[in-house]
């Protein structure tokens, strides 16, 4: 009893020490909870976008892409040069950032901006079925590793290419296209000053993507029938099928997943040279938490992970890229398989 | 004049590098009930996987309709008019009745000129009655009987010329094989033949119009299915291969 009292007294003073206490408090008021919330979602609903090819290409063609971060990374600068064409300042330029809110103007800009994150995105699927058709589908008979080894190639070889086009500096689109975003009101309508209208924009367009990935899978006709090749390859063969149309497409959705998470984290920050390690492995930690290929699990292992950064750049920053490790690791010594079941079976 | 419509000539086939038929040969007629029974483990399987394009073949021929199927890949070969029931019902888990029927008919319809895809849903509900009020239900959720029956719904979907079916019987109650028996009388009844591999000689003979007795992946016997089931050296080698 005494020991144990020691040891809750020495844990206190070792949180006290390290201002997590201090940092907790800090995330508990309420302004600052919310806003940090409502960040975390918005992170989180990028991730799932990552996530979502990197688990459906796991789920149905049992490869471990991990050239996948690179996708995404490729999405946003593919927007930055796309973007700059469409909405940036330049003469060129279909439509220029409105230099003030007006409801029309200003929602014709999003969707513009939107149309470019889309045509980023689409300018991934030929690059994701040539990686697929030449370089992957030679290999799936394989074991494993060399599917890890191909693919950690590839992840070198477009990280090059990026740095090749786009050279090591940042890439972002014009600061008053992120202005002409934010001076859209949205959560201030809410009496909620701190989120910027950008997230808010990521939020809801990522969601309508997530929505339009269940529907996809759930609701179409090619959507099932990718999702009985998932279930037994073999039988969806017997009844038609062909795999390699299908592990084509499943791949190119996945480029275009990741390109347009990239593409829409852009319209936030700049796209840099480090964003697809990062995101690649916060996606893995994602898809281990939910359940390897499952698409479900990947919607809540993103928000957990998301929700949990974002908490912890309050509570204790140096803590933040520790926590979705910590949280993956405990998910794996209680429930292996991650929260949710298989891909395939649910959508 | 009857018309061949699938006809086996020599087929040595193999499962992952160890060859398990030796020179088989058997045909099917239009419209004809075919039975193949041997013990397990007597090449059945590997057979009707051979037709269907999922074995790996080392020799010999398979023509369906004038198409010699060795040529052809695994998910070419459906669109021919072949229905496959495989042994283990592998049916699309997570999946509804109604979207495993669908299935077939939303990858190879429009090929085998299926327009009306509700109506040829309905045409296996026809057969399969009592699934008809449980469409909606999740696959993974009806009982043995009621999955081999999705499982041989599914082969019909696309109106085949023949359906294979894979130990359609094993491993059901009494009662449920009888209805089962019933439900493939009638579909050979409409016109399509069927192709029926079973490892208990008991169930088979009736339903069939030729017999072939299978051995470690040679063909023992075949003709007449009476006569054939009632041979003496047929009905000791059957022994003990899950007779009644």
């Amino acid at each position: 009893m005494v020991t144990s009292s020691i040891a809750l007294l020495e844990a206190n003073s070792v949180l006290l020490q390290s201002g997590i206490i201090e940092g907790l408090q800090n995330l508990l008021q309420p302004d600052t909870f919310i806003v940090q919330t409502i960040n975390g979602i918005r992170f989180g609903f990028i991730l799932f976008l990552i996530a979502a090819g990197l688990t459906v290409i796991l789920g149905i063609l049992d490869v471990l892409n991990l050239a996948h971060g690179e996708l995404y990374a490729l999405g946003a600068y593919v927007a930055a040069s796309v973007g700059g064409f469409l909405v940036g300042e330049g003469t060129a330029a279909i439509m220029a950032p409105p230099s003030s809110f007006d409801p029309v103007t200003s929602f014709a800009f999003v969707g513009v901006l939107i149309l470019a994150a889309l045509i980023s995105a689409l300018i991934l699927v030929p690059i994701g079925v040539v990686m697929e058709t030449v370089f992957i589908r030679p290999i799936y008979e394989r074991d494993q590793v060399y599917q890890l080894v191909l693919t950690f190639a590839l992840l070198l070889i477009i990280a090059n290419m990026i740095e090749f086009i786009w050279g090591s500096n940042p890439q972002k689109l014009d600061l008053s296209t992120k202005t002409a975003v934010n001076d859209i009101p949205t959560f201030e309508l809410l009496g909620l000053s701190g989120v910027p209208s950008i997230v808010t924009l990521i939020m809801v367009v990522s969601l309508v993507v997530g929505v339009g990935l269940f529907y996809f899978f759930s609701k179409t006709k090619t959507g099932r029938i990718i999702r009985a090749t998932a279930i037994d390859r073999e039988m969806a063969t017997a009844l038609g099928v062909s795999p390699d149309r299908t592990f084509t497409l499943v791949f190119a959705l996945g480029a275009f997943l990741a390109g347009f998470g990239g593409a829409m984290e852009l319209v936030r920050t700049a796209a840099n040279p480090g964003m697809g390690e990062s995101a690649l492995v916060l996606s893995f930690v994602v898809i281990v938490v939910g359940g390897l290929g499952s698409l479900r699990g990947a919607v809540v292992g993103a928000l957990v992970i998301g929700v949990l950064q974002n908490w912890m750049t309050v509570v204790e920053p140096s803590l933040e890229s520790a926590a979705p490790f910590a949280v993956m690791v405990i998910v794996l010594l209680v429930k292996p398989e991650g929260l949710f079941g298989t891909w395939g079976e649910r959508t | 004049m009857s018309e061949t419509l699938l006809s086996v000539t020599n087929l040595d086939a193999a499962v992952e590098g160890f060859q398990v038929t030796y020179d088989v040969d058997f045909a099917v007629e239009r419209g004809k009930a075919v039975g193949y029974v041997g013990r397990n483990g007597a090449g059945k399987t590997t057979t009707f996987r051979s037709v269907m394009g999922l074995a790996d073949i080392l020799g010999g021929s398979i023509r369906f309709k004038g198409t010699e199927l060795t040529d052809l890949r695994p998910e070419q070969i459906p669109k021919h008019g072949i229905g496959y029931q495989p042994e283990d019902r592998k049916l699309f888990t997570g999946m509804t009745i109604d979207e495993n029927f669908r299935m077939p008919i939303w990858t190879l319809g429009d090929e085998r000129g299926i327009d009306d895809e509700d109506a040829a849903v309905e045409d296996v509900y026809d057969i399969f009655e009592e699934l008809s009020e449980r469409r909606q239900a999740q696959v993974e959720n009806l009982s043995g009987g009621q999955a081999k029956m999705v499982s041989i719904g599914r082969a019909l979907a696309l109106k085949p010329d023949l359906l294979i079916l894979d130990e359609p019987l094993e491993g059901l109650a009494p009662i449920i094989v009888e209805r089962l028996k019933e439900y493939i009388e009638e579909i050979n009844d409409r016109g399509i033949a069927v192709l029926i591999a079973e490892s208990n000689v008991q169930h088979v003979p009736e339903m069939v119009d030729e017999l072939y007795v299978v051995e470690r992946g040679e063909i023992f016997d075949s003709g007449d299915p009476m006569e054939v089931s009632q041979k003496r050296d047929v009905q000791e080698l059957m022994q003990g291969s899950g007779q009644e």
